[in-house]
């Protein structure tokens, strides 16, 4: 479950990026939140994963109410949403599944757990053949399906996709939508921020729109209005 | 908890491995902070070894008259003895003093030759007036001086109060040097160490933002930096103990020609403290290079 209550952010110089946001997504939910680029959907999003901290108003992630969340619980919020992001975020020199590893490691889990789970979310994503590929060895939809498997390594319950396909032809754009519907069906809440038009207006979904930092449209299978 | 530390020192050791140069950089800055510490330590023990040296050797002798009583010697010895000033008297008689004499010179059989031609004994019995503090070997000479006494033939009060105070001068000015040069030192090294860490924190930037990203604990980030400025202070004080010992004992025959007489051996000086000195400044170069790191840390990796 997703929360947020009169959430407003302003930056300094009084630029303000959010503006009464109030947004109640439930639990196994697949959502599109969309708008122009620079009307504040990623300053959403990394309210939502602690990045940022809203000036006023209320933000609760399942249990936590992450206005009040301290700078040490941060790591934990972060393990229970997954994020991928347009430009993957992958390691170069490191081969899809030490990328997908790598998530586990620095959270202290063990080889034997770590062997297990990446060899799991790989066949989820489709990528067991080419696990001991390097980035560049694979094309753009391969790199952003490694994005969700490491991602989804601690089994989160929210996966925020931010322009996931922006980077992708709509070939590979298709595949990771299907593939992030696929994860929702498991009962993972999908929140994907796009101002891809076909996309969002193909899944039928619920969808926000935020035009200059605040919510204009909210509708059930709803279609890109902008 | 293990597991997440040695991953943490692989991750450190990478570091390190894949910024080769910036390392040995970082590195011989800080043994070059070590090594002016270690000079500034050469020279305190040499100067006090010296000092100490002439402490021991800084004793006033009374020559006698050869025709003195030993009644009067004795009585004379008993005198000076009372004095506040006076730590010890030995009196040397004339046959002592012959003695010795003979042993001292027993290789020149010249002067053994000549000594027996002369057919008697030429030389004086002696007080030998060891000071209680040797700074207030003036005072004990003025007090000397005043002693009327027929049997005394001569004094000598070679004055090694003045020779103290030259090397505590030198010392002191050579201490104060070295102190400048390691302030400019220290504080190079900070620079130099936070310098090397905010490089490291941009080539890893990457890293650490997924790091960010997908729940690593705080600590997991910032220790691999952490445990790279203790392994550079490492490297350094093995680097310096490696150079140092090996310089000590180029030093130690000048030394002794220089110190003639006088027991100063600065390889067992460093040796007997090896701990105590190389184990502070292990700790010493740490906790800067620790310290820099924080603060490189907290500034570029936002932790």
């Amino acid at each position: 479950m997703i929360k947020l209550v009169n959430v407003e952010k302003t930056y300094s110089r009084n630029i303000k990026v959010l503006h009464n946001i109030n947004i109640f997504i439930r639990p196994g939910e697949f959502v599109s939140l969309v708008g122009q680029s620079g009307t504040g959907k990623t300053t959403l999003v990394k309210t939502l994963i602690g990045e940022e901290k809203v000036t006023s108003g209320q933000v609760i992630i399942g249990d936590w109410d992450i206005t009040k969340i301290s700078k040490r619980q941060v790591p934990y919020l972060r393990r229970q949403i997954g994020v991928i992001f347009q430009d993957f975020k992958l390691l170069p020199k490191k081969t899809l599944r030490e990328n997908v590893a790598f998530a586990l490691e620095v959270c202290g889990q063990n080889q034997k757990k770590i062997d297990k789970i990446v060899t799991t979310v790989m066949r989820i994503v489709g990528l067991e053949d080419k696990a001991d590929r390097y980035p560049t060895e694979v094309s753009g939809g391969e790199q952003q399906r490694t994005a969700i498997a490491r991602a989804l390594v601690h089994q989160p319950k929210i996966l925020l996709a931010d322009e996931p396909t922006g980077n992708l032809d709509s070939i590979n754009a298709n595949e990771i939508i299907d593939l992030l519907l696929r994860i929702n069906n498991f009962g993972t809440t999908v929140v994907l921020v796009t101002h891809n038009r076909e996309v969002v207006n193909n899944l039928k979904k619920r969808v926000i729109t935020i035009d200059n930092g605040a919510i204009v449209n909210d509708q059930e299978n709803g279609r890109y209005f902008l | 908890m293990f597991l997440s530390m040695i991953r943490i020192i692989k991750f450190s050791l990478q570091d390190i491995t894949r910024n080769i140069w910036l390392s040995i950089v970082t590195i011989t800055i800080l043994a070059l902070a070590l090594l002016s510490v270690n000079m500034l330590l050469t020279v305190q023990a040499v100067s006090q070894g010296a000092v100490k040296a002439i402490k021991e050797k800084a004793n006033i002798s009374l020559y006698i008259k050869a025709d003195a009583s030993e009644e009067n010697i004795l009585s004379l010895k008993k005198q000076i003895s009372s004095m506040a000033l006076v730590k010890s008297v030995q009196y040397t008689s004339k046959q002592d003093a012959l003695n010795y004499f003979r042993d001292h010179n027993k290789n020149n059989p010249q002067v053994l030759n000549a000594l027996k031609e002369l057919g008697w004994n030429p030389l004086s019995p002696s007080l030998i007036i060891s000071p209680g503090d040797v700074d207030k070997s003036e005072d004990l000479i003025n007090d000397i001086k005043k002693i009327d006494s027929d049997i005394i033939e001569s004094r000598d009060f070679s004055n090694n109060s003045a020779l103290l105070s030259k090397i505590n001068s030198i010392t002191s000015k050579i201490n104060d040097a070295a102190m400048v040069l390691i302030a400019i030192f220290v504080l190079t090294s900070m620079l130099v160490a936070y310098n090397s860490i905010k490089v490291a924190i941009y080539i890893h930037r990457r890293e650490i933002e997924i790091m960010r990203l997908v729940g690593s604990p705080n600590s997991f980030i910032y220790m691999p930096f952490m445990i790279s400025a203790v392994i550079y202070a490492l490297c350094a004080t093995m680097l310096i103990i490696a150079l140092f010992y090996p310089f000590l004992s180029l030093l130690q025959p000048y030394l002794e020609v220089f110190f003639t007489g006088y027991n100063i051996n600065i390889v067992s000086y460093f040796v007997e403290n090896f701990w105590p000195v190389f184990g502070v400044q292990f700790l010493g170069v740490a906790a800067i290079s620790i310290l820099s790191s924080w603060l490189a840390i907290r500034r570029y990796a936002r932790v």
